[in-house]
């Protein structure tokens, strides 16, 4: 694998491990059969996919027949909010997905803090007796601040207990999309007391347009894709049998590295930040300080244009993301950066840097260095 | 030697005009880079690049490290050009929107604007020349631009740098590459911008109604086939006709009224050829010519072919030297005197 510059979008894309594309591999040619075909071999496709589920459920603390596999997390989250008729709450910060979701259906946005945090009491305000799905994303891509569903769940259980005295037979669910701290968190979809959550392999080394929903047996869901009745009928069309395979394998791979890799890129993104702020004190990290997923960094220069700042770095091989274009592509700011409420200024100036599997403590070192050397470049031309 | 003038850059996310910011800025200028957002429509299966050109128009002036602006004239755009191209179709003319767009926003719009936020003159990728507020073709003559300029003022020249006027094509693809600029190896556009690549009569389609007609032969009357608007032929065409066998047929007339489209086989029908012709709608860059001999070109990289110009109170009269092909009501003819473009007018 030859890549030349130095990758900081991990949030956006990974690179599939060697591993997850070697457990792939023999499903794309020698094991090419129809899981739903009766013969031999592809009883054993059968098996393997079954098998890969199982594991895949096993991660997350489910049991594998409340998995249903689905093309990336966008369509599970669609999936998951097909059923819902009535209220919906969510949070002004969450993905798309979530929110173009929620505005099919009468809906409340909680407004999150200026970290981007969402607390267990703006959910309780917002619940009304006809909700019907909380949605909250375990982690924002933007800024990587981990919310706190347990908290989040805790006020749903109430709420429930309460419906149940005043004879209110609405149900309540609580969904989760953690395509962002997959892999890089501890998901037990008990212990944070989820009805429904939403993972991807492709922000953890597997496979693109891979994605699952876990939804607990008591969830009613509705297909959103009809035809042979694949997936309990949840989702038809043949099984994306490498796919999950790999989405396993990835899921495994993360879980087992988890602990050592969080750490490994909390110091790296931790001696970036530090130098970056050293050399700009004016800049503003944005994001929780304390709830923040180890590889992100949010980070806003003032007055300049993070949209520039993205060009003159990709053209010193530094590859990052800038959620908000360029003040002249109005319209576009990122509304994450708006929610939180930075000045425009501000959000204009911004970059988002996630670190992963392709950082290492020379590349940061280095790109550390072409990062002061642009921007001071930006600061000096927009000064003159 | 050029430090303090101020020169605003159109920049299209184009190889050309990537270029024309980098010389500038080696000559010493005070540049600065402008993306015109122009109105665009998106059709079905086909969806004009702006975003993409004003990223690349961006990561140019990034790598420049020069200033970068927007100029949004979606609004005047559509009311100046594209709106006007589409009443001239419907009066069964045939418009150069490109040359309207150089008159009144490139060089009105874009000039002023650039004026007003303090820019001293405006620069373009054209190939073309400018001395002293006379417009001349480019060195590179099979490129040469002029025919898109002649409705641009003399004034308005006066503060313009045409810095690709003496280079050619090719040079100036060297010359990109050589600077490691990112638009260096980037595909010329085609056809017109707001159209993108699906070709004016799929562009017009969502703005006219399809109104089936007859197709007629001129000699004998009669009906060959139909046609689904008179408005969507011009004339010479041949493509497009759907009227199979035998010899080609050409587009030798039509009549907006009727909706007929008038077609021949006889590719020396005397209204195919054109020995003299009107011009209405004059402009002239500078001071008016005297009448007498001149070079014209009827369109974009048509051969020069000499005429005899006389002034009238129409307009102008033009006596070709030889008859030319194809010369259709609301095309524009441009008028030279050797190298330098006079100024033309558009068809009656």
């Amino acid at each position: 694998m030859k890549i030349t510059s130095i990758y900081l979008d991990h949030a956006a894309a990974t690179p599939l491990d060697e591993r997850v594309l070697s457990a792939m591999q023999p499903f794309f040619t020698e094991f090419f059969y129809n899981p739903s075909s009766p013969y031999a071999p592809a009883i054993e496709v059968r098996r393997a996919y079954e098998a890969a589920k199982q594991v895949l459920a096993k991660q997350i603390g489910a049991k594998s027949d409340e998995l249903i596999m689905t093309a990336g997390a966008t369509e599970s989250i669609n999936l998951a909010f097909g059923n819902i008729k009535g209220h919906v709450v969510t949070a002004n910060i969450e993905h798309h997905a979530v929110l173009e979701a929620a505005k099919l259906r009468a809906h409340t946005l909680i407004s999150s803090d200026a970290r981007g945090y969402v607390t267990a009491d703006s959910v309780r305000a917002a619940l009304r007796p006809d909700t019907e799905l909380v949605s909250i994303a375990l982690a924002n891509n933007e800024l990587g601040t981990i919310q706190p569903l347990r908290d989040i769940a805790t006020v749903i259980k109430q709420e429930r207990e309460d419906r149940l005295a005043h004879n209110n037979t609405t149900p309540l669910y609580f969904h989760s999309d953690a395509s962002q701290g997959v892999g890089q968190l501890d998901i037990n979809v008990a212990r944070l007391g989820l009805d429904m959550l939403t993972i991807n392999a492709a922000k953890i080394y597997g496979p693109k347009q891979m994605g699952l929903l876990w939804a607990a047996s008591h969830v009613k869901l509705s297909a959103q894709i009809v035809g042979g009745g694949q997936e309990r009928g949840l989702r038809s069309g043949t099984e994306n049998v490498a796919g999950t395979i790999g989405f396993a394998r990835a899921l495994e791979l993360a879980t087992e590295h988890r602990v050592y890799e969080a750490d490994r890129l909390r110091d790296l993104r931790d001696s970036l930040q530090e130098r970056l702020t050293a050399a700009f004190p004016e800049a503003i990290v944005s994001g929780h300080p304390k709830h923040r997923l180890a590889g992100h960094l949010h980070i806003s220069f003032p007055n300049i244009d993070g949209e520039r700042l993205l060009f003159s770095l990709e053209n010193r091989g530094v590859l990052v993301a800038t959620g908000s274009a360029c003040a002249a592509n109005k319209g576009t700011r990122s509304h994450v950066l708006t929610a939180i409420g930075l000045p425009e200024k501000v959000a204009d100036g911004s970059i988002r840097l996630s670190l992963g599997h392709l950082s290492t403590k020379e590349n940061i070192a280095q790109a550390g260095q072409i990062m002061i050397e642009e921007v001071r470049r930006e600061y000096d031309r927009v000064s003159r | 030697m050029n430090q303090k003038i101020k020169v605003y850059v159109g920049m299209s996310g184009g190889v050309d005009s990537s270029l024309t910011a980098a010389l500038l800025l080696e000559q010493g200028y005070d540049v600065t880079g402008v993306y015109m957002k122009n109105w665009t429509q998106d059709l079905p299966g086909m969806i004009c690049p702006w975003a993409d050109d004003l990223a690349d128009a961006k990561r140019v002036a990034v790598q420049l490290g020069i200033n970068f602006k927007v100029f949004d004239f979606e609004n005047e755009y559509k009311h100046k050009v594209v709106d006007y191209m589409i009443e001239e179709y419907k009066r069964g003319r045939t418009p150069n929107p490109d040359i309207m767009c150089n008159q009144e926003v490139k060089f009105k719009l874009f000039l002023e604007t650039s004026l007003e936020e303090g820019a001293d003159m405006i620069a373009m990728g054209h190939y073309a020349r400018v001395e002293d507020g006379v417009l001349k073709q480019a060195v590179d003559t099979n490129k040469d631009q002029t025919y898109f300029l002649y409705r641009v003022t003399g004034q308005a020249l006066q503060k313009t740098l045409f810095p690709l006027g003496e280079f050619t094509k090719p040079q100036v693809r060297e010359m990109a590459k050589a600077r490691g600029l990112y638009t260096a190896a980037k595909k010329d556009s085609q056809g017109i911008c707001f159209v993108g690549k699906v070709g004016i009569r799929d562009f017009l389609s969502v703005y006219v109604e399809q109104k089936p007609g007859e197709i007629i032969d001129k000699s004998t009357g009669r009906v060959l086939g139909h046609h689904d608007g008179a408005i969507f032929y011009t004339l010479g065409q041949r493509h497009g006709l759907e009227v199979g066998g035998g010899l080609p047929y050409y587009v030798v007339g039509k009549d907006m009224d009727k909706n007929e489209v008038y077609v021949t086989t006889d590719l020396n029908d005397d209204t195919l050829w054109k020995k003299t012709v009107g011009l209405a709608s004059i402009h002239w860059i500078n001071e008016a010519p005297v009448s007498g001999t001149y070079q014209i070109r009827v369109r974009h990289r048509a051969p020069l072919v000499s005429a005899n110009l006389m002034l009238n109170e129409a307009g102008v009269e033009l006596d070709l030297s030889n008859a030319e092909r194809a010369v259709a009501p609301g095309q524009s003819v441009v008028i030279y005197n050797g190298s330098i473009c006079v100024g033309g007018g558009i068809v009656v």
